[in-house]
Formats: C-alpha cells, structure tokens, sequence
C-alpha cells in the first residue's frame, strides 16, 4: 500500500465505520418500531419502559462524567498537569497546551513553561523568592498560589475573546489546536519583593507591602522560603527547618505588640476619648493576682524611673506607654473590644485571588470574645500581647485603611482584578488624626531611628512578647504621610525591638520604592 | 405447526441483515487496524486475517444453527450482541492478544459463540424450566466452588485466583442466577407475603433464612476473596429478582439500606477495598502510584477527544491491563467519546432486549432467568465503564464480550444463550403481574381474573405440558383447546410455581 494514501484512507475508513454503527443502530430502532406495530396497542414505540430508563439513567451519568475528563478535561488542572508530565502519548493535546506566563507588574517574569524533548517543566527565575505568592504547580504535589488561583486561565480554559473562544473549541473537539493559556499579570515587584527578603537576611519573618488606594498587593514576602524549581517530598514531610511552606505573611499568626495600639488610638479617637491618664513607673494592673504591666523602658539604663506621669493620647501613642494603653482599653472596657473584632475584620478569610482555595487566603487576626470580668485580658490585649493575634497580612491592611480615610480596600495580586472595598475601619477624620500619631512616631517618637529627611514615613513599632523566644520584632507604616502611597507592615521572629529590625527593613523599602517611582 | 426451513428463513431476515452490517463494520475496523500496523512497517500474513475468518464463520454458524432449530427468539439481541462480540475481537486483535505463543486466544471467540449456541439448543422451547427445578444443586455448587477457591487458590494483585490466573468464579454469575431463579419461582408467592409489626412492614422469614443463610455465607466466602465487585453484582441481583419476583418493592428499600451499611463495613475492613477508594477518591495523592492506572486511562480517553484517531492508532499500552478491565479506555482514546457513547447504546439494546424478554416471558422461571441474566449483565457493564471513568471506584470487573478473559467471555456467552433461549417461547405481549398470577393476596383488590387468550406463537418444539393449576386461581377464560397433543403452553395460563 502506498503509505502516502493511508492518511486520507484511514480518515475514510474511520468514517465508514461510524458511518457503518450509526446504520445497525438506525436498523434495530427500526426493527423495535415495527415490533411494537405488531404487539398490542398503548405505549408509544419510541416511549421506553420505566425499567430500561431507570436502567439507562446509571449509564447516561458515566457518558457525562466521562465528558467532564474526556472532552472538557483542560479544566482540570491537576489532570492537565498529570498528562503533560506523565502522558508519553505524543498526540495528547494536553502537550500542545501552552500554560501561560505569570509576570509581575513591570512585566518581569516569574514562570514560565519550558518544552523539552515533549515534557513541559515549569520555570520559576527568580527561585524561592516568589514561592508562596506566585506558588508552584506540580503534578505529584499539587497546584497553590497564584498558579492555582489561575490555573484554567493559564491552562487556557478561560478565553477572554471570540477568537480564543473559538480557539479552546477547536481544541476540545479535533485536539489538534495548539492551546495558549493567557499570561497572568500580578501587582507584586520584584525589586522590592528582593529588597524585602535581603532585609529579613535570613531572618524568620514576613512582609507585605500594599498600595492603600486600590489594594494591590506589591510585595508579599515570606521567610524561611523554598525553591518552587525544586519540590521533593522532604519539603512536605517537614524536614525542611522552619516550616517553609508555611506563608508567615498571611497565614502566620503573631502577637500584635505594640502595632495593635493602632487600632485601640482608633476606638478611643472613635469613643471621644480626650485628656490624660496617669501612667505610674511601677505600673498597671486590673487586680492584684495579676503581675502589672508595665512600659518597657522601665528597665532601661538600670536607674530608678519617675515615669511617664500624666499622658495625653498622641504622646503615650508616640511613646508605645503599655501603662497608658492598658488603663485605655480597660476603660474602653470589653464590648469595645468586641466592637473592634468585627470593624477590624478580626476572624475572617479575605481572599487573594479570584477563586482561590483556603490556601489562597489570607487569614486577619484572632481576637477573642472577653467576658465583662475579664478585665486583665482587656488591659493586655490592649497592647496587642496576651491572647489577641494578627497576620502581618492584616497589620497591613490595617494600616492602609489609616492611610486610605479608615477604608480598607481588598488586598489584590492579580493586575486586572478591579479594586473593591473591603470595609470602613474607621471614620476619615479618625483616620487623619491616628494618621497624625503615627506620624508623630517616626519623627520623635519610638520610630525617630528611622526618619529621613525626604520621605515622611509614618509608622508604629511593635515588640511582642512571645512564649517561644525572644520578642517579635514589628513595624507597620505608610508614606508619604500626607499622601501615602504605599502602606507597609513588616516582621522579624524575635528579632527584638520593632524600632531596631523591622523598621530600618520598612524604611529601606519606602524608600527604594520611592526611588523607584512607585511612590508617586 | 413447525414452519418449514424457507419459512424459518425468511422469518429471520432482520437477523440475517444485522449480521451482516456487523460483519462488515467488522472488516472496516480490521483494515483500520491492518492498515496502521503496516503503515508502522509490519508486514502482514494471511494469519492476520484468522480473527475477522473465525468472526465471519461464528456468525454464518448462529445464523444457521438459529433457523435450523426454527429458532423464533429475539433476532435483535443476537444482532447486537455480534456486535459487541465483534468490537471485543477487534479491541482484543488490536491489543495484540492474538500475537502470544498460545492460539487460545483464536478460539475464545468461537468458543463462546459455540456455549452459546450450546445453551439455547440445551434450553430453547421453554426446556430451561429444568434449571428451575433444582435450586439447591445450584446453590451447593456455588459455595462449593467458592470454598475451594479459596482453599486452593493463589493470590494475585490482591484477588484469589486459580492455576492459570483464570477465574473461576465467574461461573458464580450463571449458577447463583439459577440457584435465584428456582428459589423465588418455588417460594415467590409465600416471600411476597408481607406482614407489619409496630407499624413496619417486615418481610415474612420463615421462607426468607434459608436464602439469608446461603448469601451470609457466600458474601462471606467472596470477601474472605476480596471479590467485592462480584458481591456487589450478585447482590443486586438478588435484590432486582426478589423485588421482581414478589412485586414487593420493600426488599430493594431495605436491600439497599443493608447494602449502604455493609459497604461502609467493608470499606472499612479491607485494606485491598480501601486503597482503591482512596486512589478513586483522589486519584493526584500518589499520581505515579496508586492513581496511575486510572489516570493513564484517562489520559488515553482525553487524547481520544470526541473521534479519536481510529481503531490502531492510539497508544494504549502505556495504561496497565489495558486489555482487560480498562479496554474500555482504549475505546476512548481510538475511537473517542462517539465511539463509548456506540458501545453503550449496544449495551443498552441488550439490557432492553432482557427486560422485554423478561416481561414477555411465558412463566415465572423464564422472567427470573431473563431478569437475572440483565441484572447480572448490567451491573457487570456498569461496574466496569464506570470504574475506568472513575464515576465509581475500581472493582476489577470486566466488560463483558469486550474485554480480554476466557472464563468472562465464556460466562457472558452462557448468560446470553440462557436470555436467548427464554426468548424463544416469550409471548407477543407483557407478562400479566406476578400477583394476579401468584392468586389473592391480603388486602389486594379483587380483579377481574378473565384474560384474553392472547395471539400466542404456536410452540415449534416439544415441551413436557406442566399445566399444573395453581389451585387458587380460579380460571375463567376457557383455554384455547389443543390443536394437536402438544399443548399450547404459550397461552397465558396459570404456570407451575413450584408444587404447591
């Protein structure tokens, strides 16, 4: 046989047996028709029995199960992800699919799919430094991330025009059309995501950085990280130090510190608090079983210390007294507290991506429910220690809703997802006034370390106390202070004081984005 | 009044023509896959023509042996079953089993069709009504057979096997299908007798145990086999034929609550039966592992798209046992989601060719039988198709008449001669209801018990007349007098439900 013929011959052939099929099946209805011609009258021959249905139904759920792998199977991710690593049938579609690219805002590349010898493996340039937000797809460990968020998208199951509508069809129906998935553009920058691990230096620890107009989301940085270029199963058999999976940034759960004086200088702004407290050396406390809690410095220089004395809202904010905070919250008494939970968004998933699974999330903070007598908890929750938590995530979202008039915009990675509210945290004059305070901290408070005289940052440190170690270190800030630009909230594990590590790292990246032009 | 040959011939015209379409759909596919092993560099031999041969002379066989015996059962259902037959060959042909050292493979086929042709000439003319009779013989043979299974066989890929890897208790589908059938048509009527405590209603169990007892004892047997999917095709057969044979829906209800119950159980227990769950369940947990085999055949099933590529030009090997549990991916991935969609319309008409079979059955054992043999066809069909397309989870079922095994094959040809020869003394209209026939029953309505004497085919053969009279029914309707000695056993009389 001449071999150039068999192609259009086998086709033919192919055909004729469908062709061929298709003429018994027509034969055999007709052969039922005239058989129920001849038996006795009352169902109508093309009406089948109640049993040949019941029995048909268990078959008719195979064929659509079957089509939901079969026809429309590049909707499935992992199966697509399966056949482009494990399929060595070199005419499976799944090979022509081209996954697309995910790319930061300037257009930087963060992965990209490589075809070799008909495998297709997953680039990832820049290494673990995107691994938690851009993620990885594997097909024996899954899919997370952005490259989950996105997968039928990337995958090309999400046409965007007529053509690539038309595109996907020809692709479901003949498989023979090359399938390019859509590049996925995200918020994050890949300067100031490198910046923002360089700081860490090593440092277990996370940063987010946030645009508190719109939300978008330009560095999400988290540490311990791993290399998404190379998953084995030792990172998930926790052998890896440090958890590395884990995204501290929105799934780590921390002592505020004295970053959650932010949100209690908001209730008691909200509440009409003016005036001073008397904040004693010694300390406060809610009874005397209780140890008092005191304003750190006390311990400092090895003197006796008068104390703060009488301090009015700005200055024992700019100061971080615990003394101060602690009378305050115990004053604002527990149902603020409750208040704060829900305003704050305390206790929620907010998602990242369209479509993400929890994973995607990001959690808020913990907060609590106090009971009336519960005053102590009150007072230490106050100053963000005892049993109220926050994500780094949430500090700030927190602190971009300060800089946003008190509303809070969701926080978004993917370029083209619009902006949305999320919620008002507090009222715009509030906002301006806490705005002011946290000002105040930069330029003569506990934050004075960090001020330069080109950008006003403004800011709040935060040293939590921590059963595990020494303190947590914690800055949360934004700038330019009269039109901020960017919103910032960065943590070292036990790093020591928040003016010492975390806020030189939110300086720098304020800075370089400023330099950059990102700050406008 | 036997027809003479010309007669019988012409009456099976539509037979003739089914046949022969499939004969040639058949040839199509052998120059499909002829053609692409040449066009991959093979050269081809007249051997390689010996499976289409052996096809076409099986089928020339059936068709002459059918009107030799003047035959007058379901034409549509051998038409169909040639075709699946056909399919399997050339999925089988395709799948290089004709390529081994050993020529079995040849024969299987005609080997088969021979059972087959084997049991509607043993039981055609209503003589199946003999495997009614004795439902203890059967029911012994199973357990026998099952026990010393499990004593001598040797284990593989988790499942008891015999010398050889064959299966022996495929057999099980034929004799616990008669064992059903001679119980329910001896105790059908005294099983339908429901009665009520605190408001349940609650089967009657003095008729039950006995039937309780030989299936405790074979599921027990079975699973000490880890043969779920056999358990689970017999069992509900068993239900569909108690239910069918007592027109009481309550056995299915309470049937499938204890079958809801008892696959927890199972699951539970087992870890053979739980690791498939969990490779059905989540297939991506260990993709190279567990869930490979079922991933490979989808893969193969998504490359196949809507058309496929045509019969030789897939690439099934890379999926394990490609030809037996999981040929039905390889009809997904050459002839694509058309070609399954075919394969289960061929399906289809035999399951409704059996249920009609079964309605039009001219006694109770013909309707147990026909249902039985549907039941066990469909459940098998389902098992398999829908475990490879990961609706349900694997069970280690073939497809019957498709998929590679002798002791399947031959099982599947068993069961349709069986259905075949039921069909040869089925009247031209629906069995009246097994109650109005099973006589009154409590708190039933009273009905008008005159039934028209319907056009009954004349009996081409001779039947022992066992026109026992179920003593309650009175008969109303005079019984069409005989027009020779041999009595018109077709017509709708009360038929012998065992001895009363």
């Amino acid at each position: 046989m001449d071999s150039g013929a068999w192609p259009a011959l086998r086709v033919m052939l192919h055909v004729a047996f469908f062709l061929g099929v298709a003429f018994i099946l027509r034969h055999i209805l007709g052969m039922t028709r005239a058989e129920a011609a001849r038996g006795p009258q009352g169902r109508p021959w093309w009406l089948p029995p109640l049993g040949l249905v019941a029995l048909a139904l268990p078959f008719v759920a195979v064929l659509a199960y079957q089509a939901s792998w079969q026809l429309t199977g590049v909707f499935r991710p992992e199966f697509v992800a399966f056949m482009q690593s494990h399929d060595r049938r070199e005419f499976n579609p799944a090979h022509l699919i081209q996954r697309g690219r995910i790319l930061d805002h300037t257009g930087e590349v963060l992965a990209y799919s490589q075809e070799q010898g008909g495998k297709v493996s997953r680039i990832y340039p820049y290494g673990p430094a995107f691994a938690h937000a851009v993620g990885y797809t594997h097909p024996r460990f899954g899919v997370t991330g952005a490259e989950a968020a996105s997968n039928i998208r990337l995958n090309g199951g999400a046409p965007d025009n007529l053509a690539a509508w038309g595109e996907l069809g020809r692709h479901l129906l003949t498989k023979t059309k090359r399938l390019r998935g859509q590049d996925l553009v995200l918020n994050l920058d890949t300067r100031l995501q490198i910046t923002a691990l360089q700081g860490l230096g090593g440092r277990r620890g996370a940063v987010v950085m946030l645009r508190p107009r719109d939300g978008a989301i330009l560095v999400l940085a988290s540490a311990p990280t791993f290399d998404p270029n190379q998953i084995g199963p030792g990172l998930f058999l926790g052998e890896a130090p440090g958890k590395p999976l884990l995204n501290r940034a929105t799934q780590g759960f921390y002592p505020p510190g004295s970053t959650f004086k932010v949100v209690l200088a908001a209730m008691a702004v909200e509440s009409g608090f003016s005036g001073t407290l008397h904040c004693p050396a010694e300390g406060f406390t809610t009874s005397k079983r209780y140890p008092k809690i005191r304003d750190h410095e006390f311990y400092t220089g090895g003197r006796r210390w008068a104390g703060h004395g009488n301090l009015d809202l700005t200055t024992a904010f700019a100061e971080s007294s615990n003394v101060f905070f602690a009378q305050l919250g115990v004053r604002l008494g527990h149902e603020a507290m409750a208040d704060a939970a829900g305003r704050f968004g305390f206790d929620r998933q907010v998602r990242l991506y369209p479509g993400a699974d929890r994973a995607g999330n990001m959690s808020t903070g913990r907060m609590p429910h106090f009971a009336a007598k519960d005053q102590y908890g009150v007072a230490q929750a106050s100053i963000g220690q005892g049993r109220v938590l926050a994500t780094p995530a949430h500090m700030a979202l927190i602190t971009a809703a300060v800089a946003n008039g008190g509303l809070a915009m969701r926080p978004r990675l993917l370029a083209d997802e619009p902006p949305a509210q999320l919620g008002q945290y507090m009222t715009p004059a509030t906002a301006a006034r806490v705005g002011r305070m946290m000002r105040k901290v930069v330029t003569s408070g506990t934050g004075k370390g960090i001020e330069t005289p080109d950008l006003a940052i403004a800011g709040k440190t935060g040293t939590a106390e921590n059963a595990h170690g020494p303190s947590h270190s914690w800055f949360v800030g934004f700038a330019p202070a009269q039109d901020p630009g960017l919103a910032v909230a960065v943590l070292v594990e036990h790093g020591g004081y928040g003016s010492a590590t975390a806020a030189p790292i939110a300086r720098d990246l304020l800075v370089q984005a400023r330099d950059l032009g990102v700050i406008r | 009044m036997p027809p003479d040959l010309a007669q019988a011939w012409a009456l099976r015209r539509p037979e003739r023509v089914l046949l022969l379409w499939c004969l040639l759909c058949m040839a199509i596919g052998f120059a499909l896959v002829l053609g692409s092993v040449h066009a991959e560099g093979r050269t081809l031999t007249g051997n390689d023509l010996l499976p289409l041969l052996s096809y076409a002379l099986a089928l020339v066989g059936v068709h002459l042996f059918l009107v030799l015996t003047r035959f007058r059962g379901d034409q549509l259902l051998v038409g169909a079953v040639a075709f699946l037959a056909g399919f399997g060959l050339l999925a089988q042909y395709r799948l290089g089993a004709f390529n081994g050292q050993d020529g079995l493979a040849l024969y299987l086929f005609p080997g088969g069709v021979l059972v087959m042709l084997l049991a509607i000439g043993a039981f055609m003319g209503g003589r199946y009504r003999v495997l009614g009779s004795w439902p203890w013989v059967w029911g012994g043979l199973s357990l026998v057979l099952v026990a010393v299974l499990l004593v001598t066989g040797q284990r593989f890929r988790g499942g008891v096997y015999a010398a050889g890897l064959i299966t022996p208790t495929e057999a099980l589908k034929i004799s616990v299908i008669l064992f059903l059938t001679g119980y329910l048509a001896r105790y059908g009527q005294a099983l339908g007798d429901w009665g009520r405590r605190l408001y349940v209603p609650l089967p009657p169990w003095r008729p039950l145990w006995p039937l309780a007892a030989f299936w405790v004892t074979l599921t027990g047997l079975l699973l000490a086999q880890r043969d779920l999917g056999m358990v689970v095709i017999l069992s509900l057969t068993l239900l569909v034929l108690l239910t069918a044979g007592t027109r009481r829906i309550g056995y299915l209800v309470y049937g499938l609550l204890a079958a809801g119950g008892l696959g927890y159980l199972v699951i539970e227990v087992f870890e053979h039966g739980q690791r498939r769950i969990e490779a059905w369940q989540d297939p991506f947990e260990d993709p190279t592992g567990d869930g490979w085999q079922i991933l490979q055949g989808l893969s193969g099933m998504y490359s196949g798209g809507l058309w496929g590529e045509g019969f030789g030009q897939g690439s099934p090997g890379y999926t394990p046992i490609a030809g037996s549990d999981f040929v039905y991916s390889v009809v997904g991935e050459e002839l694509g989601f058309v070609g399954c969609v075919l394969v289960l319309l061929f399906f289809l008409v035999i399951f409704a060719r059996g249920l009609r079979i079964a309605r039009h059955a001219a006694d109770r054992t013909g309707m147990l039988l026909a249902g039985g043999v549907t039941a066990v066809l469909a459940t098998q069909t389902f098992l398999n198709v829908g475990g490879v397309t990961k609706l349900v989870p694997l069970t280690g079922i073939t497809l019957p008449f498709i998929s590679h095994g002798g002791a399947s094959l031959l099982t599947a040809f068993t069961a349709l001669g069986l259905l075949l020869a039921v069909s040869d003394t089925a009247t031209n209209s629906p069995r009246k209801s097994a109650q109005t026939q099973a006589g009154p029953r409590p708190k039933a309505k009273p009905r008008a018990r005159t039934r028209a004497p319907a056009p009954a085919p004349v009996p081409l053969v001779d039947e022992p007349p066992d026109e026992t009279e179920a003593g309650a029914v009175p008969h109303a309707a005079p019984k069409p007098a005989p027009r020779r000695k041999r009595a018109p056993k077709r017509a709708p009389a009360p038929e012998a439900d065992g001895p009363d």
